[in-house]
């Protein structure tokens, strides 16, 4: 009885920072991915190459490994981060290497008619991104961003490692303290697939929405 | 001066040569209807026009001066429509209005309102393309340009994706405004409507211009050869289906 309510205490401390730090990297490496998507997309290829290099090491190597890397490496050159903060960059990173991909395919997704269209009409590029390539790609993307916003959730469970106090750190030392691996390893368990199911029904709803605005 | 004047224009892709030195001149009001075998250049033709695609030498002047894509100087109407999916007829047509010619809103839809009362789509002003036929797509796409009142209106197959019905509704609508002095360069395989609606009709064949003429002319006796045997296969079928 006492782990169940020691693992109710660990879980009610650990969520809010699993959760503050899977929203804020999914927001940061949402916007982050669009302007790179953007850029791969628009950029000529001399200028959009580093990005492509960027992307594929991000993509290339574990998240664990990075990490490791910025948290423990980043002091050798001068980038000293507190555990949140550098598990908050990284993720951002980390998601913004997939997301950018997900918003590049929907820019080439969208009929080259809207387009050309468009141009001709004389609308800017901006213009053009923002109130046609945006809205039109929306419903194209949107399962591709939740299901990557899922796919972060649980890899803030690697954030652990760096020490920072989230949900995963916190039910372990419960773990270790008790013995009861198996119970808090449950409720861990848990715990991410009520945060998975709940955003996935965040996303129906968006695009329940985004399809109402496309309807008649 | 003529409105619209295109001289010794190349288009190459690689070392495919898809327009072979194009010379045109197109005054005001007119309607010239070009026509041709598939991959003649036709689309091509009107893309370089409008400057979507870009050309290897020559010129495209439009009133004596080169024309960019999105100077309001020539407008072009696709054969996929090309609407915004997420926006009403009226706010497709308003669009521009708005952010390029930087009318105040109430302006801009009024001017949208009345282009589309000019293809006959006042009533569905307030739709989104998903609810509305091809062929009133098509026609919204039209209202989109004409608000812009460009110079010369390029018709890249208009009716190629839709059904006999919708295309005799999309062609009335190019026929009303060719009659309204419009000055146009209308690629299309409807052959009846092409004698009917142009004052000049090109032939093209390779990337080459083969004959211009008057209708009566390309569809008569005054046919070159190579239109002949083109225009065969069209009297052909109608011949078969005729029994």
């Amino acid at each position: 009885m006492a782990v169940f309510y020691e693992s109710l205490s660990a879980a009610a401390r650990g969520l809010p920072v699993t959760l503050a730090i899977w929203l804020s990297a999914v927001a940061a490496g949402m916007a982050l991915g669009f302007l790179v998507g953007a850029a791969r997309f628009f950029a000529p290829r001399l200028l959009s190459a580093p990005l492509v290099a960027v992307v594929e090491v991000v993509r290339g190597t574990p998240f664990l490994v990075q990490c490791f890397l910025l948290y423990f490496g980043g002091p050798f050159i001068g980038i000293d981060l507190s555990p949140p903060v550098a598990g908050f960059v990284a993720l951002s990173v980390y998601g913004a290497a997939y997301f950018s991909e997900v918003f590049r395919a929907g820019f080439m997704a969208v009929p080259p008619a809207q387009l050309e269209a468009a141009r001709l009409l004389g609308l800017s590029r901006t213009q053009t991104v923002l109130r046609i390539m945006l809205p039109v790609m929306a419903l194209g993307v949107l399962p591709a961003l939740a299901n990557l916003a899922v796919i972060l959730i649980k890899e803030t469970a690697v954030l652990s490692i760096i020490t920072v106090p989230e949900f995963t750190f916190r039910m372990q030392a419960v773990g270790s303290a008790s013995f009861a691996v198996v119970e808090t390893t449950l409720v861990l368990a848990l715990g991410y697939w009520a945060l998975v199911e709940a955003t996935a029904w965040a996303a129906r709803r968006v695009e329940k929405r985004i399809e109402r605005a496309l309807a008649a | 001066m003529s409105v619209l004047e295109v001289g010794a224009l190349w288009r190459k892709v690689g070392q495919a040569e898809i327009l072979r030195g194009i010379d045109l001149t197109v005054e005001a009001g007119e309607a010239i209807g070009i026509i041709g075998p598939s991959g003649s250049g036709k689309s091509s033709l009107l893309r370089c026009i409008a400057g979507l695609d870009p050309i290897a030498s020559g010129r495209v002047l439009v009133e004596g001066k080169p024309a960019t894509p999105g100077d309001g100087a020539i407008g072009m109407v696709f054969q996929h429509f090309g609407l915004w999916p997420h926006l009403t007829a009226r706010e497709n047509v308003a669009l521009a209005l708005k952010l390029v010619r930087k009318l105040p809103r109430r302006e801009a839809d009024a001017k949208a309102d009345a282009a589309l009362a000019r293809v006959g789509l006042a009533a569905q002003a307030g739709r989104k393309p998903a609810g509305l036929s091809g062929g009133q797509q098509q026609r919204v796409a039209i209202a989109r340009t004409l608000a812009m009142e460009p110079r010369v209106l390029l018709f890249d197959e208009p009716t190629a994706a839709l059904d006999p019905e919708l295309t005799t509704e999309v062609l009335d609508v190019i026929r009303d405004l060719a009659r309204a002095g419009t000055t146009m360069l209308v690629v299309s395989h409807e052959m009846g409507f092409i004698a009917g609606l142009s004052t000049r009709v090109m032939f093209l064949d390779h990337g080459q211009v083969v004959q211009v003429a008057p209708p009566k002319d390309m569809f008569g006796p005054g046919a070159e050869p190579r239109v002949k045997g083109f225009l065969k296969t069209y009297l052909d079928r109608v011949a078969w289906a005729q029994g």
